[in-house]
């Protein structure tokens, strides 16, 4: 599914007046495309993808899908967020199941439901519940819940923020795979930068408050991507760099004016190569 | 014991039973309905939510004298004693339950496709349950409460009027008798619903509930 974003804002209502959360994004998403979000966190990117799933309406411009403007949740895109959001009143099994509720028998909703569990390689834990789950466990189940529905996009905000690098690095790895099978668009939202350069297709840098599109980079490397590799990591230096100009507009608003990032040496230029590709 | 040979006890627990039972009842539905509506509206939460703690402060027993004057000396009138004992605390649990559910958990089951009454009884209901069993529980003794202190007043068969027939008898072994029946039968109860309910729960939730749970 092709998604077009077009001169969209976001303002909220808060006790201090509106804040602009979002202005004047544009960006066209291609069907099957992998796209990474990454900005200072307050840029906007989690209400851009709020704004994608329909749980939230522009203030000005349209998303459109196929062509068609959206005006509310369905399940063609479903959200993967930050803390799983699993309902701990159900056990794995019955959270995957839950969309699919009221959309075909209980037979074939088991059946789906155990498909995408052994996927995400929790087929031992379908009685489980979740407080039983350790964070990793509680991602997978989250995917599986999501792709049981069959969306043609996979909204994913912060999915693996939480968790620590090895389960985070094997999550990775099994994502790509998935998305390698399956071909659906993914729209990714990180404030991880090597994390984006490794799943993305396309990576959007977006700006401290109000959120804008600052830079786009299309990564051009061949997959499966390793974190650690040399060219993931020059591409995630290009991009540090525009980062941090954004990060040190945003702490500026939050800490004191006169505050400035120091210089460091190990954030040299990309394009400075100090022999370490021997 | 006399009071079981001659049948009076056993009387007099059935008609308690049933009072408590259908004010109760009564209680549940009211209170899970309006809590779930204050809880998700606005409005409502700013015209009545204030009321309710108010009225809340009252004690039910409060209300017997106007119970008395709209419905007479009947059972309408002393069931709706229970009913406003109870019925208050369900709601404000039910509402604090409501209130307290991650607005991540509504989000997830929207773009799920989940929305209207499925979104009451499969996402909302069973999130804010912690809290509303704890209501549920706090309703119970309210209730009963209620019911014993509208008995002790209000002259007509029930447990609460045993004890006051052993008072007039100058019977202190029925007086006592019927004080550890109303805890035997209050106790009962808690264990039999509360108990098992609040054991399920901590099961699937892990071990602290009170709806305000992330996962």
């Amino acid at each position: 599914m092709r998604i077009s974003i077009e001169k969209v804002a976001k303002e909220f209502e808060t006790r201090n007046g509106k804040v602009l959360a979002l202005d004047e994004t544009s960006i066209d998403i291609q069907s099957g495309e992998f796209a990474c979000f990454v900005g200072p966190s307050g840029c906007g990117k989690t209400t851009l993808l709020n704004l994608i799933a329909g749980l939230e309406a522009p203030s000005r411009g349209q998303i459109k899908r196929n062509g068609e403007v959206i005006s509310g949740p369905g399940i063609d895109r479903v959200v993967i967020f930050q803390e799983a959001a699993l309902f701990p009143w159900l056990n794995v099994i019955q959270n995957v199941e839950f969309g699919l509720v009221g959309r075909m028998g209980a037979q074939k909703r088991r059946e789906i439901a155990r498909t995408f569990l052994n996927l995400v390689h929790l087929g031992r834990f379908e009685k489980s519940y979740v407080h039983e789950l350790s964070g990793g466990m509680k991602s997978r189940v989250a995917i599986a819940r999501a792709l049981a529905l069959n969306p043609s996009v996979l909204l994913m905000d912060e999915p693996f923020a939480a968790l620590d690098a090895q389960t985070r690095d094997i999550l990775h790895e099994e994502i790509q795979e998935i998305w390698a099978k399956s071909k659906q668009t993914i729209i990714f939202v990180t404030h991880n930068v090597r994390e984006a350069v490794r799943l993305g297709g396309r990576v959007f840098v977006f700006t401290a408050r109000p959120g804008r599109i600052k830079k786009e980079f299309r990564v051009q490397l061949a997959r499966p991507r390793d974190i650690n590799s040399e060219d993931v990591l020059s591409y995630a230096q290009e991009i540090q760099k525009e980062l941090r100009e954004e990060i040190e507009k945003f702490l500026k608003e939050e800490v004191d004016r006169g505050w400035t990032l120091k210089k460091t040496d190990f954030l040299r230029p990309a394009g400075i190569d100090l022999g370490s590709g021997i | 014991m006399a009071g079981f040979q001659d049948f009076s006890f056993l009387i007099g627990m059935k008609v308690s039973l049933v009072r408590i039972v259908v004010g109760y009842l009564i209680s549940l539905v009211l209170g899970l309905t309006l809590g779930l509506l204050i809880g998700r509206f606005r409005i409502l939460e700013e015209t009545v939510g204030s009321l309710m703690t108010g009225l809340q402060v009252l004690p039910s027993i409060c209300w017997l004298p106007l119970a008395i004057l709209w419905f007479g000396l009947s059972e309408n009138a002393i069931q709706f004693v229970v009913v406003m004992g109870a019925f208050l605390s369900i709601a404000i649990a039910t509402d604090g339950g409501v209130r307290n559910i991650s607005p991540i958990y509504l989000h997830a089951a929207k773009t799920m496709g989940v929305r209207g009454i499925s979104l009451y009884t499969r996402v909302i209901l069973p999130a804010a349950l912690p809290s509303v069993v704890t209501g549920m529980k706090l309703g119970w003794s309210f209730a009963w409460r209620s019911l014993m202190a509208g008995e002790l007043l209000f002259v007509s068969v029930g447990v609460g009027h045993l004890l006051q027939m052993g008072r007039e008898l100058n019977d202190m072994a029925q007086v006592i008798a019927v004080m550890i029946l109303i805890m035997a039968m209050g106790l009962l109860f808690d264990q039999l619903i509360f108990a098992r309910l609040e054991k399920r729960i901590r099961r699937k939730w892990g071990a602290l509930s009170n709806g305000a749970v992330k996962t």
